[in-house]
């Protein structure tokens, strides 16, 4: 078997005291959504953040055979990963433009002018408000600012943490159009926490399940959307 | 590791009372141990513990108290606390030695007053918030002592020199302070630490200890009922989060002036207690150097806790007074010249916050949990 | 009525209508006030950048600029070099002392955490301003200005002298400079996108700790500028710095704790209350009061200084 482009093994994380992730086995291959599913409190944003060692942590994490495990958030940045937290990933004192060149703070590339311009046709909104500041726009047009200043780094890896936080269905549908779009476009490999499990096994290739600090199933999406188990928790019907 | 006790139990409740109990017998003891001006010598310095600084510390407890009900618990930021406690201090001195009350009888002027005075200051912290009121408060610290100086009152305030408080607190003949000298240095062993009998001057400071001790144990305990209650609750919740305790009904201008009311008042207390404690006023004493201090002991003892506050007291008692007595280089001969004393203040500040992040309190009270273990209550009795 | 009512006033501040229709006096006075307020300016300019970057005050601020005017006396009087170019030296050197207190005393804190960080500056100016009077003594010095003595301009005792210009053009200059640095250049956005959400910052690949550390050099230079321009007005010794501390902190809190335009209006304003207020309102015990009072009207108005930002954010 060939190593797929994330390779996480034996991954824990803890907030002081108290373990959160206890030993999490999982992988990505390139150019794959995967989508993460658990229960609140099950160590899915804390499985996000360990990636960029927001949190201390043990275990392996590789990234296209290089062991990320041990590197400081600056660096793996700078490896391609790119990662919206939850809720508010913007500077709200910053405007809508100044967010999207921090977003490219790493790149030294002339490109990043152009790909400015790109994201406002993208998102047209960001372009009417380009001058504002980040925290005077509405939660969608922020969450879009977010993502697109996650894209600003052109990352090899994105981690989305809840996109779909506080949107309205249909604007949380627009933008998973819009993620499988630039997946497809660019090759992005993309790892997903999401509530809405339906709309994100949709999209996804493959999914794991966490519960309580651990995978609890794993498998191509298809599979899991089709599980019995994941329909009752998860699902809903 | 024990086993943990329940909460509630009757181990529990017999635990606390022996605690409660040893306490009690310690604090009773302490003065007469060190009525004798106690001074250990330590890697060649010599350090005073001294009756006169732990009755200070205690008055310095009670202003921490004081601050603890606004910034701590209420989280709204005052650096100017010295203010009140300046204000009850002055208050105090002047009527006792102008108007001839007693000092227990001034708290009846003192505690209105500055309950009045906090809420009045606390009509501006409606609007100002976090560091602004930070910086507020402290400018109104340093403000206090030229206030003081102002000719239209330094006639009664002593100006730049200062107010010696003409009265005396004697302990009453029927307090048996030199019988239990006495007694006490009749145990053997023990014993030998306590002087066989107290001169006068000795007696008056055991007795202000006493008299200290009790106003104190009763300021904690009414402040404990207030904060442990309905009031306390909102306290916490507008610092925590103001939003949510508006909506959920908190009267969020009634409850922050309460706040800087109940804490200018405990101020105040503390204020006449110094002035009892030293029997002398001096406007620096009260100055932003104070207004430092009491927010540094704050946060040492622990922020929001009641047993913090104590543990303020003593550090910002003891540590700057021992810094000073630091004369040479722990261990050798090296003279240490010059503001050696606030350097090493300076320094033990910043190792405290390094070793204890959440303040003193913080830190005993998972040592106790590690050896005392005590689970909670187990729900559905 | 209203007549009585101002004779009233006048008797109680005891205020002579001579010295009010004074315009010499007057102008004496605001050239001073101008004179003192961009001192206080810029020791508040260093102020707000901490508070920008980290959001908390750093106590330590006046004390580092304290250490930075006893290197000016070094380099410039005790090794002889141009007054201009040791308060260049001492600039560096006192951000390399920045650095190193940045680097070993705040970064191993969690940054959001602000009450440690505040105690630990508290105790940072307890060591530095100690550690100035064990090397250098509390005897009082005098230190050159960078700027020649004398006025170019009179009118009677109303004087704008070399020193009132150049301290007044030196922090217009600091600021513009500031200006151009923090949203022209790339340091500066990683400044601000730090000081608007740290976390965010960390994950767009900027260096949090370095990009701090650079913010603590940078205030550290400008509050030794500052020293730099005040103390030749008074006389240096180890505590000059805490007054002056005071008056700035004043400043910052009028102007905004994070307007750097606020800092230097703030510092005016203070400058010109004093003097002109002490001066005509004989209040010169309460020079301090009268500060604080200018501040709490203003802050009862604009609850965030003249020019602070109400930090926008919608839900």
């Amino acid at each position: 078997m060939s190593a797929a482009y994330l390779e996480v093994a034996g991954l824990k994380a803890a907030y002081g005291d108290i373990q959160v992730l206890h030993g999490i086995d999982f992988s990505v291959d390139e150019g794959q959504i995967a989508v993460i599913l658990g229960a609140n409190g099950a160590g899915k944003t804390t499985t996000l953040r360990a990636l960029c060692a927001m949190v201390s942590t043990e275990g392996s994490i590789k990234l296209a055979g290089e062991e990320l495990a041990g590197q400081r958030t600056a660096d793996i940045v700078r490896r391609g990963v790119a990662h919206v937290p939850q809720g508010r990933g913007t500077f709200p004192d910053l405007s809508v433009e100044e967010n999207l060149m921090t977003g490219a703070f790493v790149r030294t590339d002339a490109k990043v002018r152009a790909d400015v311009e790109q994201w406002y046709e993208t998102f047209p909104v960001l372009g009417e408000r380009r001058n504002q500041a980040a925290g005077s726009l509405s939660g969608g047009e922020q969450q879009m600012l977010a993502i697109a200043r996650a894209l600003m780094l052109r990352p090899s890896l994105l981690l989305l943490d809840e996109p779909s936080l506080g949107l309205a269905p249909m604007i949380t549908r627009s933008l998973f159009e819009q993620l499988t779009a630039i997946n497809a476009a660019a090759g992005t490999t993309m790892l997903v926490v999401e509530q809405n499990a339906a709309l994100a096994l949709g999209v996804a290739d493959v999914a794991y399940v966490l519960e309580a600090g651990e995978v609890a199933l794993s498998g191509p999406a298809d599979e899991l959307a089709a599980d019995d188990n994941v329909r009752r928790a998860y699902l809903g019907y | 590791m024990k086993a943990a006790v329940v909460a509630g139990s009757r181990q529990h409740r017999q635990r606390q009372v022996i605690g409660w109990v040893l306490f009690a017998v310690v604090v009773a003891l302490i003065p007469f141990l060190i009525a004798d001006t106690y001074s250990p010598t330590i890697f060649g310095n010599r350090y005073t513990v001294g009756l006169g600084n732990l009755s200070q510390a205690i008055a310095l407890m009670v202003a921490i108290l004081g601050l603890n009900i606004a910034t701590g618990y209420s989280g709204q930021l005052s650096l100017g606390h010295s203010f009140f406690v300046g204000s009850g201090a002055y208050l105090s001195a002047v009527m006792v030695s102008e108007f001839h009350w007693s000092y227990l009888s001034t708290l009846g002027v003192v505690v209105p007053g500055l309950f009045l005075f906090g809420v009045i200051f606390g009509l501006p912290a409606l609007r100002i918030q976090g560091l602004y009121l930070g910086l507020l408060t402290f400018a109104v610290a340093a403000v206090f002592p030229s206030i003081i100086r102002l000719e239209n009152v330094a006639n009664r305030t002593g100006g730049s020199n200062g107010l010696s408080i003409e009265s005396d607190l004697e302990p009453p003949t029927w307090a048996p302070l030199d019988t239990v000298t006495e007694w006490l240095h009749a145990i053997p062993g023990v014993g030998s630490r306590v002087p066989d009998g107290l001169t006068g001057r000795q007696e008056e400071a055991v007795y202000k200890y006493f008299l200290l001790v009790i106003m104190a144990m009763v300021c904690f305990w009414l402040v404990r009922n207030i904060l442990a209650g309905r009031v306390g609750r909102a306290f916490v919740a507008i610092r925590d989060n103001p939003l949510g305790a508006a909506a959920s009904g908190v009267n969020l201008a009634a409850y922050k002036t309460l706040s800087f009311g109940i804490s200018a008042a405990v101020g105040g207390v503390a204020g006449t207690m110094l002035a009892m404690h030293s029997g002398f006023v001096g406007p620096d004493e009260f100055g932003f150097s104070l207004a430092i201090l009491l927010i540094v002991g704050l946060i040492v003892g622990g922020s929001g806790t009641l047993h913090g506050a104590v543990v303020g007291g003593l550090a910002i008692q003891y540590v700057p007074l021992w810094s000073s007595q630091t004369q040479t280089l722990p261990g050798t001969d090296v003279a240490l010249e010059g503001p050696y004393g606030a350097a090493i203040l300076g320094g033990l500040l910043i190792a405290i916050t390094f070793a204890l992040p959440g303040g003193a309190a913080h830190g005993f009270r998972r040592i106790k949990s590690r050896l005392m273990p005590v689970a909670p209550q187990p729900p559905g009795r | 009525m209203v007549l009585g009512a101002l004779t009233w006033v006048l008797g109680v501040f005891d205020i002579s209508l001579d010295k009010l229709s004074n315009g010499e006096l007057w102008l004496a006075q605001v050239f001073r006030g101008l004179s003192d307020g961009a001192t206080y300016a810029s020791v508040a300019l260093a102020l707000v950048m901490i508070y920008k970057s980290t959001g908390f005050i750093n106590f330590a601020q006046g004390s580092l600029a304290l250490l930075g005017v006893y290197l000016v006396y070094v380099f410039s009087v005790e090794q002889g070099l141009p007054v201009a170019l040791a308060v260049v030296c001492a600039m560096v050197a006192s951000s390399a002392v920045a650095m190193f207190v940045e680097r070993v005393f705040i970064r191993p804190f969690p940054p959001d955490h602000v009450l440690p960080l505040v105690i630990v500056t508290l105790g940072l100016l307890l060591i530095i301003d100690s550690a100035v009077g064990i090397v250098w003594g509390f005897r009082t010095r005098s230190l050159p200005s960078m700027f020649p003595s004398g006025a170019p301009i009179e009118w009677g005792i109303a004087q704008l002298t070399w020193r009132t210009i150049g301290n007044l053009g030196t922090v217009f200059a600091v600021v513009g400079l500031l200006y151009l640095l923090l949203s022209r250049t790339k340091v500066g956005l990683a400044f601000r996108a730090v000081s608007s959400n740290l976390e965010s910052a960390r994950l767009v690949g900027i260096r949090v700790g370095p990009t701090l550390g650079f913010g603590w050099a940078l205030a550290a230079a400008i509050g030794t500028l500052g020293g730099a321009l005040v103390v030749p007005d008074l006389l240096l010794e180890p505590s000059i710095m805490l007054r002056v501390l005071i008056f700035s902190l004043a400043a910052a809190a009028l102007g905004g704790l994070d307007s750097m335009v606020g800092a230097v209006i703030g510092g005016l304003v203070v400058g010109l209350a004093r003097n002109l207020l002490v001066t005509f309102l004989d209040l010169s015990e309460l020079a301090l009061a009268t500060a604080v009072a200018v501040i709490l009207v203003v802050l009862l108005v604009r609850p965030t200084g003249l020019f602070g930002s109400t930090r926008v954010e919608r839900v």
